[in-house]
């Protein structure tokens, strides 16, 4: 189970609909299985090709630069790392918990791709929250552990 | 040049959960090498075998990022924190 206040589950929704149609992502922070704080993180897709491209995450025949008609930095977060390096240290200093991440799925269901379980990999069992803006009237945000491949949901509470 | 390299969560297990690491070292190369000396095997989830920072890592000095100075060979001061971190990233289609 992950606990999450009103206030930020309604900060990471904000932050997936700002970013649209490019995803939002971010880092959580708490207490055991209380989220207490979201800290976005500026998402550099774009700075990393090579990165997905090693890994066959970038589908042949799809163009990676930002601007290109089609292009797959839409569909791929890579969180700026001095930027995530400095939250993680503030997360730190604040006496805080880095419980895990968030991102959002502009198009897709809040369910962990391919993509997503493979790259889980760098850090495991850490909590990896998905916000769909499939329907952009209905924002689903779900929350998921990664363990040697396996994906294991975390119910959501909301609390107000 | 006495420095602290501070180790990230995933990487705690081969520091006994230790959260910073103080080393003798004068580059980056050789903080990490101190540092597997302790630790044998953390420097292969850093490096590639050939000294080059992997690419889903970023290695930190004072909170810059070793790629935008002189990458390993960027060269330490007495004081300096080493940061490390893999990448997050992830995508929504596949």
């Amino acid at each position: 189970m992950v606990l999450i206040p009103r206030a930020q589950y309604e900060a990471i929704i904000a932050h997936a609909r700002r970013e649209a149609p490019r995803e939002a992502c971010g880092l959580v922070a708490g207490h055991g299985e209380r989220i207490e704080r979201v800290y976005p993180v500026a998402n550099r897709a774009e700075l990393a090709v090579e990165f997905f491209a090693e890994r066959g995450l970038i589908p042949p025949g799809r163009d990676y630069r930002p601007e290109a008609p089609g292009s797959i930095a839409v569909e791929r977060f890579f969180m700026d790392p001095e930027e995530q390096f400095r939250v993680l240290r503030e997360i730190e200093a604040s006496g805080l918990e880095h419980l895990g991440s968030y991102h959002s799925h502009p198009a897709t269901e809040a369910y962990p791709s391919r993509t997503d379980v493979e790259l889980a990999a760098f850090w495991p069992g850490m909590l990896l929250m998905i916000c769909s803006l499939a329907d952009p009237a209905r924002p689903v945000l779900r929350a998921f552990r990664v363990v040697d491949g396996q994906v294991q949901e975390e119910p959501v509470v909301v609390e107000d | 040049m006495a420095v602290t390299i501070l180790i990230p969560a995933p990487l705690r297990r081969f520091t006994g959960e230790r959260a910073s690491v103080e080393v003798e070292a004068s580059t980056v190369a050789e903080a990490l090498a101190k540092l597997d000396q302790l630790y044998p095997g953390i420097r292969e989830r850093i490096c590639e075998p050939d000294g080059r920072i992997r690419r889903f890592v970023s290695v930190f000095v004072n909170g810059k990022d070793v790629r935008s100075l002189q990458g390993v060979e960027t060269p330490l001061q007495d004081g300096d924190e080493v940061g490390i971190i893999p990448a997050m990233a992830g995508g929504q289609w596949s």
